[in-house]
């Protein structure tokens, strides 16, 4: 734009500002339009492309990372929008997510009171009066499967690095779901939800534990033939992890170490 | 007034005995905590005597019972919330503000309101336990908290209490309009 001297100079520059003002605004709007346009499309196109390589979308974590990222730039968050298309490709909300979504908040709920550690059928009675409304009946078998699950996913999410587009819910699972573990101890098998192990005088003691719900330290020594210093060190640790309270108060004075991972005592789902 | 429901943690001997890893403890507190205070309001008790039996300290059908030690804890960790007032120096006797002194002179305003006595007398014995209570959560209310929530009342320029002639019980005459 030639610069012209004087007021009348000044007066065509704004006059030429306004002008290129306006014009640059429809260029905005009509690149914008445009954009909304190409990008409805591309989306089209996308679900499309996801259907037809669903099978490599799902097995392969390399290929995945590469689908997800070409979600992200979009705007697509496969795990949250259009729920019912999505959750079918990649398998999320149905049956068994809904359930391990469930267990893990059950964990955490009565994380407090058992210290991250419950036993499998406490857990499956408490999911069941959780899904009370819904007619099916839950089995130990369908608790272990959603924990199976929840462990896969949790490594499957792993390779969703960017975490902007997880959504929190998916997050919270992979961080708590890929720690879930399923041991045995005598006759019962519980669920850890938390990353502490137990060694295997724990375990042994939790065994023992499992036929009142508390030991003395008395059983435990006639019964495994251990020093009391052993006993009490692997209960003094138990306790640290919340997995053990004291009772001081029986009649006959003497302490009783209660594991309210294999308690019978019954607890509501509802009031936790 | 239904029967109160125990939580269950109430069955649990190990709640009753005051557990010495702090995560542990906390939970404890908070549990019965809430206990005490959801008991009392649904007992309408609002003392708790530290030297006296409590029936909620102690559960027969497991042999268990909180120490002197746990009941004070709980009680003065109530105090520290607010929740409650040490009513002596040696902090035996408790208060329990399962609602608060705010919250009880706002029930009187509205006792008030409910029957147009905004500028009406009542003594404090109809508020505790007359037809115009009765069926409220006021009926019933410990004379002292009562006493407390018209003082606030007092301040705020809606109420002023007087002490009737001898024999006569305390009034009070609102000006809640």
């Amino acid at each position: 734009m030639k610069r012209r001297p004087g007021i009348s100079g000044l007066h065509s520059a704004a006059a030429a500002r306004d002008q290129y003002r306006s014009v640059g605004e429809n260029v905005a709007r009509i690149r914008t339009d445009l954009l909304k346009e190409q990008l409805a499309t591309f989306r089209t196109q996308l679900e499309e492309f996801a259907r037809k390589h669903k099978h490599d979308i799902k097995k392969n974590p390399a290929f995945r990372a590469q689908f997800h990222e070409m979600c992200s730039k979009v705007g697509v968050d496969p795990l949250a929008s259009n729920k019912g298309f999505w959750a079918e490709l990649l398998g999320i909300g149905d049956f068994y997510y809904e359930i391990g979504v469930q267990i893990v908040e059950i964990c955490l709920a009565t994380r407090s009171h058992n210290g991250g550690l419950i036993d499998l059928n406490e857990l499956c009675s408490m999911l069941s009066k959780k899904r009370r409304t819904s007619r099916e009946t839950i089995t130990s078998d369908d608790c272990l499967k959603a924990i199976d699950k929840l462990k896969c996913d949790g490594l499957s999410f792993n390779d969703f690095a960017d975490s902007s587009t997880i959504r929190p819910m998916t997050a919270y699972l992979q961080v708590l779901g890929s720690g879930f573990e399923v041991f045995t101890v005598g006759k019962k098998k519980l669920v850890r939800s938390v990353p502490t192990e137990l060694n295997k005088d724990h375990n042994q003691i939790l065994e023992l534990a499992e036929v009142r719900g508390f030991v003395l330290v008395e059983d435990v020594e006639r019964a495994l033939s251990w020093h009391p210093g052993r006993v009490i060190d692997a209960l003094e640790t138990l306790m640290k992890e919340g997995l053990v309270m004291i009772d001081d108060g029986h009649p006959d004075r003497k302490r009783r170490y209660w594991f309210p991972c294999v308690s019978l005592s019954s607890s509501n789902a509802e009031e936790l | 007034m239904g029967d109160f429901k125990f939580p269950y943690f109430f069955d649990y001997p190990p709640y009753f005995t005051l557990q010495p890893v702090q995560d542990t403890r906390e939970k404890q507190m908070q549990l019965w905590k809430e206990l005490i205070l959801r008991y009392c309001q649904h007992h309408k008790c609002f003392i708790i005597n530290l030297e006296q039996e409590f029936p909620l300290f102690q559960n027969l059908s497991i042999q268990r019972k909180l120490s002197f030690e746990a009941r004070e804890m709980f009680l003065a960790a109530l105090v520290a919330e607010g929740k409650a007032e040490w009513l002596d120096k040696a902090h035996k006797k408790c208060l329990v503000l399962w609602r608060s002194i705010q919250e009880w002179s706002e029930m009187i305003l509205q006792l008030v309101r409910d029957n147009a006595m905004e500028d009406g007398v009542l003594t404090l014995d109809e508020i505790q336990s007359g037809d115009e209570s009765r069926g409220t959560e006021l009926a019933g209310i410990d004379r002292f908290v009562l006493v407390r929530a018209l003082k606030l009342l007092e301040q705020r320029g809606k109420a002023a209490m007087f002490k009737g002639k001898a024999g006569d019980d305390e009034g009070v005459k609102f000006s809640a309009s």
